[in-house]
């Protein structure tokens, strides 16, 4: 029963992870940004490429794939938003417009890298394992735990108290506005794309450490999950998201140990409806000015 | 795009110039005295060039390639040589459908290779069942591919690749004497690969009194598997089925290699991927498989040999099969004695007994289906080994 816990409480940091940058966009811009799964992908593939190509250790690979992946979110809002916040498009032609840079960038992943799974090289990623009796914890998955709930304290630090945050959360209640106020609107959604891409790379290259298993659709399952989480926890709250994941890990993991394997969607996504006939806005869920 | 497009009617531009080449009788006798060549028989290939099985190709045209290259350097058949035209199917079933159409309707083929998943299978075969042309199926060994099929009579339609009702039973069989199996936990997927493949394991393990304790079931959504291993953990089996593709068995592997230290994993055709190899834990697996590079058999290491030359690489189990299927379908050819005769053709496939091939002596049940031994491997130091 200790074991499912654990997996339970890991199975959530992984939707954390990824479902935070889903959401710091989301709740800045009013964006959905369908590129997220492949910016998690991508971060994979960059340690990767560190690893395997350069001779990196690990721990540069990972600071290669944060910072790769969060100029890469920057290089996103630059060619397939920019141009269409400024002609003031809707919402949907950013999905799309996002949605093309996935199939790009994941066709140009798959001719370097092919489209089956593969794995880092033989004892180049960290294999720290605690065994407590019978149980086993492994670094790498404990690192994930931590660093999912103290990167959404981080984010939500930044986001109240500094000024960056507060340039944010400007952006985010009315762009007009801010930029009125003086606010360097182009420099915050550029930060924004970096951190939210950045979270997403770091997601990417943990999980793949995690399972030493990597390929060009690894973020396609997490997307509806992210989607899932937010709704849960509260569209653009992102303690909203981190709670809504912890509540899925453990309805799926519950459902799993308790209910026939037929009913687990069922319980899963039932959960989800009834929260949104108790709150409608989600657990943490705001009206939209007051969010972030 | 439209470097794939430029690509794509230069293609048609041949194959129309290719038609306008056919030879006709005439009754000029000063043309008739000269040997026209005879034209090409053509071959359709529909495999999953791009989506989510691309990483079938190169080596499923490769191996067909390779076949044709090599019959074509011996002569051909009967002096006409054999033209491959590959279609990509897209790993999806509309444009599998698509593929077999225009090799039909349009370029005319005596006979159709592919498509890859048993999925577009299901869609494309139909449309050549309809239209009476013969299909080698290279890479599909789920259910109703051949014998009884879903949409109807499938008797144009024959199978190259050992499917899981032959594979699954000899893996259990095998399984079941070495490890000495009283008590086994499936863990299966929801696709329709992985339910075919729980069906079989459940009727394999019953015949072989091994009791199935706990099925449990994963989506295609799921990303992290050390839940279902903890469930079957608490079962305490004697092994774990893994009723799944490659890239969900890779994660059963390493989380059965955590939680149950010394438990095998027993799978299906799924589970047979050089992607595998490289996993830490890949000598935990026991898997039935169509071919096995390491088989002595002189075909197959000619076969090897040939690939290794010609494309720099070692060939996987998809470009054996494919091979064996241009094979089987050159020696109908050959003796059904014509390059057009879709029915004759189909006739000489059902002759087909005993050939040899990378996969072993060779036949077609009265089925249609691949009757060959089953290679029942293990992994060893990044290699399938036999299983002892």
């Amino acid at each position: 029963m200790a074991e499912q816990l654990y997996n339970a409480v890991f199975i959530g940091s992984i939707y954390a992870l990824f479902a935070l940058g889903f959401a710091l966009v989301f709740s800045v811009l009013d964006i959905l940004n369908l590129a997220h799964p492949t910016v998690f992908m991508l971060g994979a593939f960059v340690a990767l490429f560190a690893i395997g190509t350069l001779g990196l250790p690990w721990f540069v690979a990972l600071v290669v794939a944060v910072l790769v992946t969060g100029l890469f979110g920057i290089v996103l809002d630059r060619v397939a938003f920019a141009p269409l916040r400024r002609r003031g498009a809707p919402a949907l032609s950013s999905m799309i417009s996002s949605l093309a840079v996935t199939l790009i960038v994941v066709r140009l992943v798959e001719l370097r890298y092919g489209g089956d799974f593969i794995t880092f090289p033989a004892g180049a990623v960290p294999a720290f394992v605690l065994r407590v009796g019978d149980a086993t914890f492994e670094g790498i998955r404990l690192a994930i735990v931590v660093l999912s709930v103290a990167l959404m304290l981080v984010l939500t630090y930044v986001l109240q108290r500094t000024q960056l945050g507060r340039d944010l959360r400007a952006l985010a209640e009315n762009p007009r506005a801010a930029r009125l106020l003086g606010v360097d609107v182009e420099r915050a959604i550029a930060a924004t794309f970096f951190v939210s891409s950045a979270l997403g790379g770091l997601a990417g290259v943990l999980l793949a450490f995690a399972y030493n298993t990597l390929d060009s659709k690894m973020g396609v399952p997490l997307e509806l999950r992210a989607f899932t989480v937010m709704v849960v926890g509260g569209m653009g709250s992102l303690p909203g998201a981190v709670i809504g994941a912890y509540i899925l890990g453990f309805g799926e993991v519950a459902s799993l140990v308790y209910l026939p394997t037929e009913l687990r969607d069922a319980f899963a996504f039932g959960l989800l409806f009834l929260v949104l006939v108790a709150r409608p806005t989600g657990l943490l869920g705001q009206k939209s000015p007051d969010r972030v | 795009m439209m470097r794939r497009a430029a690509v794509g009617l230069a293609g048609v531009l041949l194959l129309a110039s290719c038609g306008g080449g056919t030879a006709t009788p005439s009754g000029n006798p000063a043309t008739a005295t000269v040997a026209a060549p005879k034209p090409d028989i053509k071959i359709g290939l529909a495999t999953a060039k791009s989506g989510a099985a691309n990483f079938y190709n190169p080596q499923q045209s490769n191996g067909a390639l390779l076949a044709v290259d090599q019959i074509n350097a011996a002569g051909g058949i009967a002096g006409a040589k054999l033209q491959l035209i590959v279609e990509d199917d897209g790993s999806v079933r509309d444009q599998g459908i698509t593929a077999f159409r225009k090799f039909i309707e349009q370029d005319k083929v005596v006979a159709i290779l592919g498509p890859t998943l048993s999925a577009v299978a299901a869609g494309a075969h139909p449309v050549a069942q309809a239209a009476g042309v013969p299909v080698i199926a290279i890479s599909n060994t789920g259910l109703g591919i051949v014998g009884k099929c879903e949409y109807g009579p499938c008797d144009w339609i024959f199978r190259a690749s050992l499917g899981e009702q032959s594979a699954v039973p000899e893996t259990v069989k095998a399984a079941t004497q070495k490890l000495g199996l009283k008590k086994v936990v499936i863990i299966y997927g929801d696709g329709k690969f992985e339910l075919d493949d729980l069906t079989i394991f459940k009727e394999a393990f019953k015949a072989n009194g091994v009791t199935v304790s706990k099925e449990i079931a994963y989506t295609a959504k799921d990303v992290d598997f050390a839940p279902f291993v903890t469930q079957a953990k608490g079962e305490n089996p004697d092994a774990v089925v893994a009723s799944s593709l490659a890239g969900p068995a890779g994660k059963i592997l390493d989380e059965v290699a955590k939680q149950m230290p010394g438990k095998r994993v027993i799978g299906g055709n799924g589970l047979n991927s050089a992607a595998l190899l490289s996993n830490a834990n890949a000598g935990l697996m026991v898997v039935g498989t169509a071919w096995s590079k390491a088989s002595t058999d002189k075909t197959n290491t000619d076969f090897v040999a040939a690939y290794k030359t010609k494309f720099g690489a070692d060939p996987d189990q998809f470009a054996a099969q494919s091979y064996t299927a241009m094979i089987v379908l050159a020696d109908a050819l050959k003796r059904s004695g014509t390059a057009t005769d879709r029915a004759a053709v189909k006739k000489a496939l059902e002759g087909v007994s005993g050939l040899a091939t990378p996969l072993g002596a060779f036949s077609f049940t009265t089925d249609h289906d691949v009757k060959q031994p089953t290679f029942v491997m293990t992994v060893k130091d990044g290699q399938f080994i036999p299983f002892q």
